[in-house]
């Protein structure tokens, strides 16, 4: 069987060569960040002039004023009864529990799965099948075996999560360079030695890479998940509100998750950044 | 690259009987909880239940269309979506790539798109684009396109830049330094992102599906999951992760096919 | 058996980190602690007992409160053990959910659903007559009564799904649809109705015929069969607070919608003129054989279930519909009984 990863193990942020200087033009890094904010400056003005020009109707889109109307609304008097906070706090809660739970269960694994080849052997082909599995197809049947409440939320996003820990703890094993690990070896140090000073940090650029793919995987699920029997959540609040098709409410809820992913994204990148630090240098 | 764990025992025949027994004994297990009764049929329908909703389904179809077409439908908004998507953000990547500038204008745009949940924004797209596939399609472009573009862009940055000076110094001119040495150096990146994005776009439109559909054959699991009827929403299951499966292998297939230079110097 | 199944996959997933409320077995109590109730949101004097807390006040309980989108969704939760009480869920769904025994029981009814679900059809589509709808769109929450009604239209008027083209379509999403003009004809309840009504639309009577033919729909409410067991006071008290509501509408209709009103977030002249669609049945008549009958005498309303459970089977959701038998068994009214005196 082919060697090849089955996770395609996408760089992070440190590219292993330095840029290629001669190829890329465009200035520094000054007006780079002036740019970005004329990007968002651009999207703010498009969408303020597709609404107020009436170029798209005004049930369809409601324009950034009135978005921000509703923020402060929803701020001061909550949404049905459920303030931002308990929303933003819930999705984040079922996320956060679901993808550590599948870290702490499926790095072990996957380590474990990448070392010994009779351990990788045996639980390969589930793992390999449960990665193509769209997770909301099998939300139905959790929640008939976990009921409607948080147990079938956290345990989808812990199978979305889990498989795709394992399979990047796995490739970052087998990724070790073998003669690190038997100039190791030569040197008279024992298995563990080798598993914990050579082997685990090796692997630990992939798995870290696995898990922010893993965490963008489980946050885009959560709200998935909040479609069927939720009663609180931001993915709850976008569907509550488009059943009274509040579009205000719904744009409201989008870019609160944006900004959400953003932040967990980074904050998975200034882990990485922190704990590996000897990414790219081989 | 083989385990780095110090081999023992029977070597690779031992690990197919490691990997058939899991299988038969998780298969064994299935059978027993279902026969004694323990579990409602509702909540785990055993093999002969499951066999008969498969043939079921293939011989009469699920609500008046056939699997096929259910299963059809679904793969034709996935590719379209797909490529698309893959087309256009692999293009922009590269862009991204090579030019500082743009790369800056487009990265709040891409980086709030990327892991923005898709089905929070589904439901705006059916107000504007209706019912039907377009709002579906719409959505799976809009999913596959930043993970694309990333991943084309990283594939630019870190081409060696030996290589590229080495081209010039041999009076390769621009575009010719991007076709025969950065392309070529990003494609693997470029295939690792379609990879990724074709499975984000592949459980976004069952999830689409789900919500918003009334064909194929992620509707079909919902719609089956209405009245528990669990033998064809697990049967669906089952057809989905081998689709997926599929697709995935394809594009391997592909990526190994014309990426043949993949991890050499 | 069921109840260990369960207590060990919700030990699993409480140690896996879940917030579910473990419910202990508790010996027999006067009173639960807590109760689980799904409920849908709309325009029914169910809301005015959960606005003013009757339902607590009677059951004596703490109320946990679950909108479902669907009755599809409660039966799920029932079948889960999530919920307690069924609030409002349609006939439809509640016969696919006998047939599937699913541990439930009919215990009341909210509402003779009649006109207040119906075809509306475009002005512009210039649908007259049935046979006008051939090749036409029309959309309808797929497992509802609404969607029940369609089929049974479909099939008194000889057409079929490839004459019609029926789509799966949310009330809200079906309200976006119309005013895109993708369909020209829905099948749903209010507030959506009402949507379309004023949004160039116009109904096409279909409920008299529809409920002449037998496929009369209703409104019904469900209790968790082990729950009742265990708590038959608290389930008399949930339907006298149900009860309380129900007379506040028939004697003070200006006060009731307005209640309702705040509750569903309409305008209280949106909510009074939805509730007069409905024919809420008073106790005294469920009681009657029209409906469902005493303890003992099951009213003709149990042969309405069976009847929608076959014509689910042909419809291929649900596998097989069991007896009559079965639905007389699953209906009881002791506890409407005692509402009714009390």
């Amino acid at each position: 069987m082919r060697m090849i990863p089955a996770v395609p193990a996408l760089r992070t942020a440190r590219p292993r060569r330095p840029v290629a200087a001669a190829v890329r033009r465009g200035g520094g890094a000054g007006s780079a960040w002036g740019l970005r904010a004329l990007s968002v400056g651009c999207a703010l003005a498009a969408w303020a002039a597709l609404h107020g020009l009436r170029l798209v109707p005004d049930f369809l889109l409601p324009g950034p004023g009135d978005v921000f109307a509703t923020f402060v609304d929803v701020l001061r008097h909550g949404y049905r009864e459920t303030t931002l906070w308990q929303n933003a706090a819930s999705t984040l809660y079922r996320c956060g529990a679901g993808f550590l739970l599948a870290c702490l269960t499926g790095v072990p694994l996957g380590l474990a799965m990448g070392y010994s080849r009779r351990v990788g052997a045996a639980f390969d082909y589930l793992i390999q099948f449960m990665r193509p599995l769209p997770p909301l197809s099998y939300l139905i049947l959790l929640i008939l075996w976990l009921g409607t409440g948080n147990g079938s939320k956290i345990a989808l996003l812990y199978l979305t999560a889990f498989p795709i820990v394992v399979s990047a703890a796995m490739a970052g094993v087998r990724s070790t360079r073998v003669q690190k690990v038997q100039a190791a070896r030569s040197l008279g140090a024992t298995e563990r030695q080798v598993f914990r000073y050579v082997i685990v940090p090796s692997a630990l650029p992939m798995v870290l890479t696995g898990a922010r793919i893993a965490l963008a995987a489980a946050f885009s699920t959560v709200v998935a998940a909040e479609l069927m029997a939720a009663t609180d959540g931001l993915g709850w609040m976008v569907f509550s509100a488009s059943r009274f098709l509040r579009n205000d409410v719904i744009i409201l809820g989008i870019l609160v998750l944006g900004l959400l992913g953003i932040a967990l994204n980074r904050l998975i990148l200034a882990l990485d950044a922190g704990l590996v630090h000897w990414r790219g240098v081989e | 690259m083989s385990p780095p764990g110090r081999a023992r025992g029977w070597g690779r025949l031992g690990d197919r009987w490691v990997t058939v027994g899991v299988l038969a004994l998780f298969g064994a297990a299935w059978v027993a909880v279902t026969r004694s009764g323990w579990v409602n049929d509702l909540f785990l329908p055993g093999p002969g239940l499951l066999w008969d909703g498969f043939v079921d389904l293939v011989e009469n179809g699920y609500k008046s269309r056939s699997l096929w077409e259910h299963g059809a439908l679904s793969l034709k908004r996935v590719l379209l979506g797909f490529a698309t998507g893959a087309a256009v953000g692999t293009l922009l990547g590269l862009a991204m790539g090579y030019n500082r500038k743009i790369e800056a204008f487009f990265d709040p745009l891409v980086e709030f798109f990327r892991p923005l949940p898709q089905l929070a924004y589904l439901v705006l797209l059916i107000v504007w684009f209706g019912i039907g596939d377009r709002a579906q399609i719409v959505l799976l472009f809009l999913t596959a396109l930043p993970v694309s573009s990333v991943a084309a862009m990283d594939g630019v940055k870190s081409v060696s830049i030996q290589r590229v000076q080495a081209a010039r110094s041999l009076g390769a001119s621009g575009w010719q330094v991007f076709r025969h040495v950065v392309f070529p150096s990003a494609l693997p990146e470029i295939f690792t992102g379609a990879r990724l994005a074709i499975g984000v776009v592949y459980a976004t439109l069952i999830a689409a599906e789900i919500i918003a559909g009334s064909t194929g054959l992620g509707w079909m699991i919902l719609d089956a999951g209405r009245f528990l009827r669990s033998e064809y929403v697990f049967v669906g299951i089952v057809l989905l992760g081998l689709l997926g499966l599929l697709l995935d292998r394809l594009l391997l297939g592909i990526e190994l096919r014309v990426v043949h230079w993949a991890g050499r110097d | 058996m069921d109840l260990t199944r369960r207590s060990f996959l919700r030990l699993t997933a409480a140690a896996a980190g879940g917030t579910l409320a473990v419910r202990g077995r508790a010996a027999r109590a006067a009173a639960p602690e807590k109760i689980n109730v799904a409920f849908f949101l709309e325009t029914k004097p169910t809301m005015i007992a959960k606005g003013e807390g009757w339902f607590e006040e009677m059951t004596k309980a703490r109320i946990s409160w679950s909108e479902a989108g669907s009755g599809a969704e409660i039966n799920t939760g029932m079948a889960a053990g999530s919920f307690d009480f069924g609030l409002a869920i349609g006939s439809s769904p509640t016969a696919a959910g006998i047939s599937q025994n699913i541990p439930y029981q009919l215990i009341g009814m909210v509402d003779n659903i009649g006109p207040a679900e119906d075809m509306i059809v475009r002005k512009a589509a210039n649908i007259k007559s049935p046979a006008d709808f051939k090749g036409k769109k029309v959309a309808t929450p797929f497992g509802s009564t609404s969607h029940f009604r369609l089929l049974g239209f479909l099939r008194t008027n000889r057409l079929t799904e490839k004459d019609v083209t029926v789509l799966d379509m949310k009330p809200d999403a079906e309200v976006a649809a119309w005013q895109r003009g993708d369909i020209d004809a829905a099948y749903v309840w209010s507030p959506a109705k009402a949507k379309m009504l004023e949004a160039g639309g116009v109904r096409f009577p279909t409920s008299k015929a529809l409920d002449a033919a037998g496929y009369v729909i209703a409104d019904l409410i469900v209790v968790r069969t082990a729950f009742a067991q265990q708590y038959p006071d608290a389930v008399v008290g949930f339907l006298r607070a149900y009860r309380k509501a129900l007379e506040l509408w028939k004697t003070k209709p200006a006060e009731a919608a307005a209640i309702v009103a705040k509750q569903a977030g309409v305008a209280p002249e949106v909510a009074k003129s939805e509730m007069e669609e409905y024919d809420f049945v008073p106790f005294d008549a469920q009681l009657s054989p029209t409906w469902l009958g005493t303890p003992g005498t099951p009213g003709k309303f149990t042969e309405v279930l069976k009847r929608t459970a076959d014509f689910l089977v042909e419809q291929k959701s649900i596998r097989s519909a069991p007896a009559l038998a079965a639905f007389q068994k699953a209906t009881n009214t002791t506890y409407l009984q005692q509402a009714a005196r009390g």
